[in-house]
């Protein structure tokens, strides 16, 4: 009975086998190294975002995801076919990039990757991309040894820890006339990355790095490092890290002995959600932010932003703008390359990897994106933001 | 052969606690000595700070052991599910303030006052009132519908059963009340960042009002406990339980009864600690009750599991660990999860029952 359904099996798979799609009909580009993606009619092109959608930095997935689907609606159709975002929540860690990078490869209509948002995720996903010809922009993963592990899949939209550390110090040293700067991170790729930029620049300005601690994210009480960090008498305390832990020490810096003291952040913590859990003690707070300055386009942008979801771009996350043009960008790419053969829609993959590296000129409303050999699209540096009043407002 | 072989592994294993022990002991003189000799990089009022906020700290871990330890004493089963007891009862703290704070109480001289700073006292005890009282009907149905129903299973069951509970009850408030942490604001007068100062040293040190607040409340709670298990009638019953559950029954305890009444106790004093947790640390979230429930446990085990002063002190000893230990040690802060656990082991190893732990008698074990 066995050996009969075997054979039964067997008719069946090649049966199935003859009848799929026939080599012939294929365009010449698929023949390529990594192939093409083929949608047939009725299917959508899908590009993928990731980032963290729930939890505590839910905000910057949230901000991210509705900036794109606008994108994706202004941005209208390829050759006829529907473009469609699928959102995935990674929780910004090394697994959650895995998992979410495996789940999309699998999908055969699935193009280019908007993302992921954070770094971890990112380094983590990188290598299934890179099997698999799928191109990426991330408007927000911005540490800096990302795109020097010989990526040709990764690109970024954003500046990297490095020129934004750079700038931070320079801030720091020449602006605020600090001389004694504690730096504080969460011991993530992000944080523990952008404090050690932030440390090196300072110390070769000239300034001194008194203190250098680790915090374990996600918990509520840091008065203990923050002790530690007060003994060595610092004139200002840089963060690396996320807007979460961040609140909990710029609560707790006055009871540790810090008072009055200047609290300097990355760009993961600018947004509403700061602002929320540290109130009156968030007031004088700086943070680095790649918020672009005020343009036609971008007035247009966050009107329609309002209108479709209620909040003002920018509030709850400083990549709104970012996210809106890596999207553009990864559609005009895919534009330049998409081939109409019958009733199917082919993408080579090979061919779409080496256009989004070959961006050139692209104009977005955050600016111009050009893509360099690395991938590092974004030439610009950070603009710094101060909490005044309960609001974000630029620094002088 | 094999005998002898045997014979001087045993030989050997005798030597490995003592040898094991000195290299431990000789490696912590050695940090201790240089962090606190040679290097001296913290003053005398960097360390009063690590104190006081390992002391606030212990006075919450202390409350939550001290369910674990009631509950295992009575019931010789793990409830792990009692961190998110004292979840549950901070989330009742948080929405009887934000409650409070939509009430308005205007007065002539102040039109925006709201109720929360009109009346700080009465606000912060139906906090208090609100959280023990979620708390303690969380602990109450918890062993009604969860552990009631497997009295009589083997104990291990009982515990896959509390791990399964608690991550029911995680996942339910994250589904209820959002992933995001959310920010508690207190009344005005327990400002968080406000207090006394002290000149130690030449340095200003905060002590600060919620910390005070909070250890004072959890010293006066523990007595209360002190006093309800050892002069009171119930506490007798309980007592009697913890020793022969059969013996007392036969004696005219109500088992049931004194178990019930002991979830609803190990819940008031969740329940408690989860308030204060709002107050003094000022964010809650679905995991908040997580973390500090496993170092209660901890700390429950250290002091000896099933002795009350035990889990006090433990939770103490822990807190105080916590927040000195990576600076007396010269660590990194990030590791002081692994100080609190190393002890553990270690307690584990070298004094089963704990610090102040009984012989244990056979059905415990």
């Amino acid at each position: 009975m066995k050996k009969v359904l075997f054979v039964l099996m067997l008719v069946a798979m090649l049966v199935l086998a003859a009848c799929g799609p026939s080599a012939a009909a294929e365009p010449d580009a698929c023949k390529a190294e990594l192939g093409c993606a083929k949608i047939a009619k009725g299917q959508t092109v899908k590009i993928g975002y990731a980032g963290p959608m729930t939890g505590d930095y839910s905000q910057f997935g949230i901000d991210m995801s509705n900036a794109m689907k606008l994108a994706v609606a202004d941005m209208g159709d390829v050759q006829g076919w529907k473009v469609e975002l699928a959102v995935e929540d990674d929780g910004g860690g090394a697994e959650g990039g895995a998992a979410v990078s495996n789940k999309l490869v699998a999908d055969t209509t699935f193009v280019a990757m908007a993302g992921h948002a954070f770094s971890g995720a990112t380094a983590a996903a990188m290598p299934i991309y890179e099997k698999a010809g799928i191109p990426m922009m991330s408007p927000s993963a911005t540490n800096p040894d990302l795109t020097s592990k010989g990526s040709k899949v990764f690109n970024r939209s954003a500046f990297t820890d490095t020129v934004q550390g750079q700038g931070a110090a320079k801030y720091l040293y020449e602006k605020l006339g600090v001389r004694k700067l504690a730096l504080m991170h969460d011991g993530s790729d992000y944080g523990q990355g952008l404090a050690n930029v932030v440390k090196e620049t300072f110390i070769s300005l000239g300034g001194e790095a008194v203190a250098f601690e680790a915090v374990t994210p996600g918990e509520s009480d840091y008065s203990a490092p923050l002790a530690a960090v007060a003994s060595t008498n610092p004139d200002a305390l840089y963060f690396g890290g996320y807007n979460a832990e961040a609140a909990v020490l710029v609560n707790q810096m006055a009871q540790a002995g810090l008072e009055g003291k200047v609290f300097f952040g990355g760009d993961g913590i600018y947004g509403k959600d700061f602002l929320g859990k540290v109130g009156a003690n968030g007031e004088g707070v700086y943070s680095a932010t790649l918020i672009p300055p005020g343009t036609e386009a971008i007035k247009k942008f966050n009107e329609a932003y309002k209108t479709a979801y209620g909040t003002e771009a920018g509030v709850l996350s400083a990549y709104t703008w970012n996210s809106y043009d890596a999207i553009g960008a990864l559609i005009s790419a895919i534009k330049s390359v998409a081939i109409v053969q019958g009733d199917t829609l082919y993408i080579p993959r090979g061919a779409l990897v080496a256009a989004v590296r070959g961006l050139k000129d692209y104009q977005g409303i955050s600016g111009v994106i050009t893509c360099q050999e690395n991938g590092e699209c974004n030439a610009s540096g950070p603009v710094f933001y101060i909490v005044k009043n309960g609001e974000w407002v630029p620094a002088q | 052969m094999e005998n002898k072989a045997s014979s001087h592994l045993l030989k050997y294993g005798r030597l490995v606690r003592p040898v094991a022990g000195t290299l431990i002991g000789l490696f912590l003189v050695w940090r201790l000595f240089t962090v606190l000799v040679i290097e001296r990089n913290f003053s005398a009022d960097t360390w009063v700070r690590f104190g006081l906020s390992g002391l606030i700290l212990g006075g919450m871990y202390a409350l939550i052991a001290i369910g674990y330890t009631l509950v295992y004493g009575i019931m010789f089963m793990i409830n792990f599910a009692h961190g998110e007891v004292m979840m549950l009862g901070a989330f009742g703290g948080y929405f009887t303030f934000e409650l409070l704070r939509y009430i308005p109480a205007a007065t002539p001289e102040n039109p925006d006052l709201n109720f929360l700073n009109a009346h700080p006292i009465i606000s912060v005890i139906l906090a208090f009132a609100v959280g023990i009282f979620v708390s303690a009907t969380v602990g109450f149905f918890l062993e009604k519908i969860a552990y009631r129903p497997l009295r009589k299973a083997p104990r291990l069951i009982l515990l896959i059963t509390a791990i399964g509970a608690s991550f029911f009850l995680q996942n339910l408030s994250m589904l209820a009340f959002g992933p995001q942490r959310k920010n508690i604001i207190n009344p005005d007068i327990l400002d968080r960042g406000t207090g006394w100062t002290l000149t130690i040293s030449g340095n200003p040190v905060l002590i600060s009002y919620t910390g005070v607040f909070s250890l004072v409340l959890s010293a006066l709670l523990m007595i209360g406990l002190y006093i309800l298990v050892m002069r009171t009638k119930l506490g007798r019953a309980m007592r009697a339980v913890a020793q022969d559950k059969n013996t007392a029954y036969l004696m005219g305890v109500d088992v049931d009864d004194v178990i019930s009444k002991t979830f609803i106790i190990s819940g008031v004093l969740a329940g408690a600690a989860g308030v204060m947790w709002d107050i003094h640390m000022g964010l809650v979230n679905h995991y908040v009750g997580f973390l500090p429930g496993i170092k209660a446990f901890t700390a429950a085990v250290m002091g000896g599991i099933g002795n009350i002063p035990g889990a006090m002190l433990g939770g103490m000893f822990l807190g105080i660990l916590e927040s000195l230990g990576p600076a007396a040690l010269g660590i990194d802060f990030q590791l002081k999860d692994v100080i609190a656990f190393s002890i553990l082991v270690l307690v584990l190893i070298v004094r089963p029952s704990g610090i102040l732990g009984e012989k244990l008698s056979e059905e415990k074990l």
